[in-house]
């Protein structure tokens, strides 16, 4: 027994001692190692400081990122940029917020640029004013730019934008007996009807009465509740009211043709099983098996990065590009443009370098280099007069670029895209009619903007 | 009056105050780590479910905002509504694949070692990767359901993309991890005495008589268990809905499946967090969730009375 007692009451002082020689240890491995004139990392150059990047995207777009950091660490004397992957996409940012909160967050983070006023307002980002940010505002074009401010102060430098167009496939159309030249893109904007009309004579189905081919779904890939509001002429945001407007009547209207009666007209759940079955959103399957590159979906409303999936994974198929239909005859075609940006979190450690770093990476170099190797576009102004970067097809997106539409830069708008798109999903699904499904998502969106009003 | 001797008991002797000296510094970690991680968080949520707080910055008071806000809002109920439905579903079908699986399990053969691990394995995958799994098996034109349901002549069902069957997929993708309640059911059943077997075998019960009588009543306890367990667990399910609805990347958010059935209450707290920065609103909801889980287990326990059996009597 007293053995038992004494190696008990031995124990705490043995632990206390190993405790203190461990911490000893780790404070003396802590404090190792930090030259001061090493580089932090291969590829950088001596004496410089680390940069932290962070960015949720995926290859081959990271590919060409790791290009631009690269050679941006080999011409800085001061910074050395660590790119690193995380999770996150457009409106999720749960891994920066958690980071930045527990004073681990990077010092530049890639952030969807249609939500920085909804960052910046919910405190995740440092202003950029005292970097002289806004001595770059001339470089941007002007919507690009808009969307980094919040309440007139910069808070992103804008990086890429995209357009949305018309995509559609002349093999299928030629085996249908249709003639694909109708829609060359010299004959201006199609109209819906003669959308729908070709549309219709590519839908096929299997003996078991499933679609294997449609036409065209106007709600798949880019076909958003944006792009049909818009190519309808519709108003999303009322400034002076300081109100979201998803009710507009054009909104409705498109709405009620675009979602609504093209569901009917295929059949809600014969689509939907169609959807579930060759272009699935839950989760999306990957781009090789892509509806449109596997030839299941006729026409498609998307983006310019397609044109870098084309040489890939479907280097024979014969497509054609145009504007997005319009409603009537003489209606001058719409299109929207969203892209990303590069912003410094709060708590960044190394802020100074990351926006050097961000002037590299937004700026001319960088955009050049993304523009060239991904087939995104850029948000610099000078570089879209340099046709030496667009190849083929990607020179029509340019052109849509200045009419191009933008979506709301509010302090709400992931909640607002949620809004319009659950109030699209009950369309397309005929579980609510549009005009009381568009006057809820206003309801619930104005309820929580009214807290940041006025946004000026 | 009566509260001293109750008192007393509680009152420590010389020895206990000196191995409770003992024992503090070794569990010292352990009571910091508790007290930094679950109970100041807890205190904390509770505080910003009455502020407006966007996880920066200062948070701003908002009197019970938060919870009227509740009231009001269709998401929350919806959410609710979906999570109720999956739980109600989920743990009485989990109950019954567990005793079943579990049943399995104890039978007297010889490779009996090699069926309780197939039974376990799926358990033991990640949940995200059986999602994935999931997702193609149920795909309505080229999986695997479908094509055996067609063979007997069932149509087909758009299992993840028709609002009334998301949720039913979820509940047949948690079966999946009924091996885990399983080994429980299985401890269980191992503790029937085998001579009520035999006794009862000898009085002319068959199988099934023999299971209602005896294998039943004798594993409540263990019901019981796994009913409150999964009840707990079903109300905060999650993640099979965040991987089947893409989670919020594919082009930007869309809906948390078919017409938001898929839109559980946690998964819209956590949208509430991380994507509309409403830490408040956020926490508002994940005390509204425990109030919720309380409420249900003490339900369960009441109940429990009428039908839990503790001992052979």
């Amino acid at each position: 027994m007293r053995t038992e007692v004494n190696a008990v009451t031995l124990l705490p002082r043995r632990g206390l001692t190993a405790s203190l020689l461990s911490f000893l240890v780790i404070a003396a491995a802590c404090s190792s190692g930090g030259g001061q004139s090493a580089p932090p990392q291969a590829g950088c150059n001596s004496g410089t400081k680390q940069v932290l990047f962070w960015t949720s995207h995926t290859p081959p777009d990271t590919v060409s990122m790791k290009n631009m950091v690269d050679t941006f660490n080999k011409q800085s004397s001061t910074d050395c940029v660590k790119m690193v992957q995380v999770p996150g996409s457009e409106t999720d940012i749960a891994k920066l917020t958690t980071a930045v909160r527990g004073g681990t967050g990077p010092d530049v983070y890639e952030l969807d640029r249609f939500t920085v006023a909804e960052r910046a307002a919910a405190g995740v980002l440092t202003d950029l004013t005292p970097y002289g940010a806004a001595d770059q505002s001339s470089n941007y074009l002007d919507f690009a730019w808009k969307e980094a401010i919040f309440k007139g102060k910069p808070y992103a430098l804008p990086f890429d934008t995209d357009a949305r167009a018309l995509f559609y496939n002349k093999d299928l159309m030629q085996a249908a007996g249709v003639d694909p030249s109708q829609l060359d893109i010299a004959k201006g904007a199609p109209t819906i009807d003669l959308v729908r009309s070709i549309a219709a004579k590519l839908n096929k189905k299997d003996a078991s009465g499933k679609y294997t081919t449609i036409g065209f779904v106007p709600f798949l890939s880019q076909g958003w509740h944006y792009t049909w509001g818009f190519a309808y002429g519709g108003s999303f945001f009322n400034a002076s009211s300081c109100k979201v407007t998803p009710d507009d009547p054009k909104i409705v209207q498109a709405f009620k043709d675009m979602f609504w009666d093209w569901s009917t007209s295929l059949g809600v759940d014969q689509l939907q099983t169609f959807i579930s079955t060759y272009a699935p959103t839950t989760p999306p399957l990957p781009t090789e098996q892509d509806a449109f590159l596997t030839g299941h979906l006729g026409m498609v409303v998307t983006g310019p990065w397609v044109l870098s999936w084309f040489p890939q994974y479907k280097p024979n198929l014969h497509y054609g590009v145009t504007y997005i239909p319009i409603p009537h005859q003489g209606d001058t075609p719409a299109t929207w443009a969203g892209g990303w940006s590069v912003v410094i979190p709060k708590g960044a450690k190394n802020a100074k370098g990351g926006y050097d770093f961000m002037k590299y990476f937004a700026g001319e170099p960088g955009q050049r280099t993304y523009t060239k190797e991904t087939q995104h576009m850029p948000t610099w102004k000078a570089l879209l007069t340099d046709n030496s970067l667009y190849q083929g097809d990607l020179g029509l997106f340019v052109k849509l670029l200045p009419t191009a539409h933008s979506r709301p830069a509010l302090p709400v708008g992931s909640l607002y895209w949620d809004q319009l798109s659950t109030a699209q999903d009950a369309a397309v699904r005929h579980s609510k009619d549009p005009a009381v499904a568009l006057k809820d998502a206003a309801t619930a969106t104005n309820d929580k903007l009214q807290q940041f009003c006025p946004l000026q | 009056m009566i509260a001293a001797p109750r008192l007393r008991r509680f009152r420590l002797t010389q020895e206990d105050r000196r191995n409770l000296r003992t024992a503090l510094p070794f569990i010292a970690p352990w009571i910091v780590g508790f007290l930094a991680f679950t109970v100041y968080p807890i205190i904390y949520s509770l505080y910003l479910s009455f502020t407006h707080y966007s996880g920066f910055g200062d948070a701003t008071p908002a009197g019970f905002d938060n919870y009227t806000h509740m009231v009001k809002d269709p998401l929350f109920w919806q959410s609710l509504g979906n999570t109720l439905y999956y739980t109600a579903l989920a743990v009485p079908i989990g109950v019954v694949v567990a005793i079943a699986l579990a049943i399995m399990m104890n039978q007297n053969v010889r490779e009996v070692a090699i069926y309780r691990a197939a039974f376990y394995l799926p358990s033991i995958i990640p949940l995200f990767a059986l999602t994935f799994i999931f997702i193609v098996l149920l795909n309505p034109g080229f999986g695997f359901v479908d094509y055996v349901l067609e063979l007997f002549h069932i149509p087909a069902v758009n299992w993840l993309g028709d609002a009334h069957w998301t949720k039913i997929s979820i509940v047949l993708l948690a079966q999946l991890g009924a091996g885990g309640p399983a080994l429980i059911f299985l401890a269980g059943l191992r503790a029937v005495p085998t001579e009520l077997y035999e006794a009862a075998t000898l009085e002319g019960a068959g199988p099934l008589r023999r299971f209602w009588k005896i294998t039943f009543p004798l594993i409540t306890p263990v019901i019981l268990f796994d009913l409150i367990y999964g009840t707990i667990l079903g109300i905060q399910i999650f993640t099979p809905a965040f991987v089947l609805t893409g989670g919020t990347s594919g082009g930007g958010a869309y809906t948390a499946g078919p017409e938001n059935s898929l839109l559980f209450y946690v998964y819209y707290l956590y949208k509430n967090a991380f994507q509309y920065s409403d830490m408040g609103y956020a926490s508002a909801m994940a005390w509204v969730l425990f109030v919720i889980s309380v409420l249900l287990a003490v339900a369960i326990m009441r109940w429990s009375r009428a039908w839990v059996h503790y001992e052979v009597t």
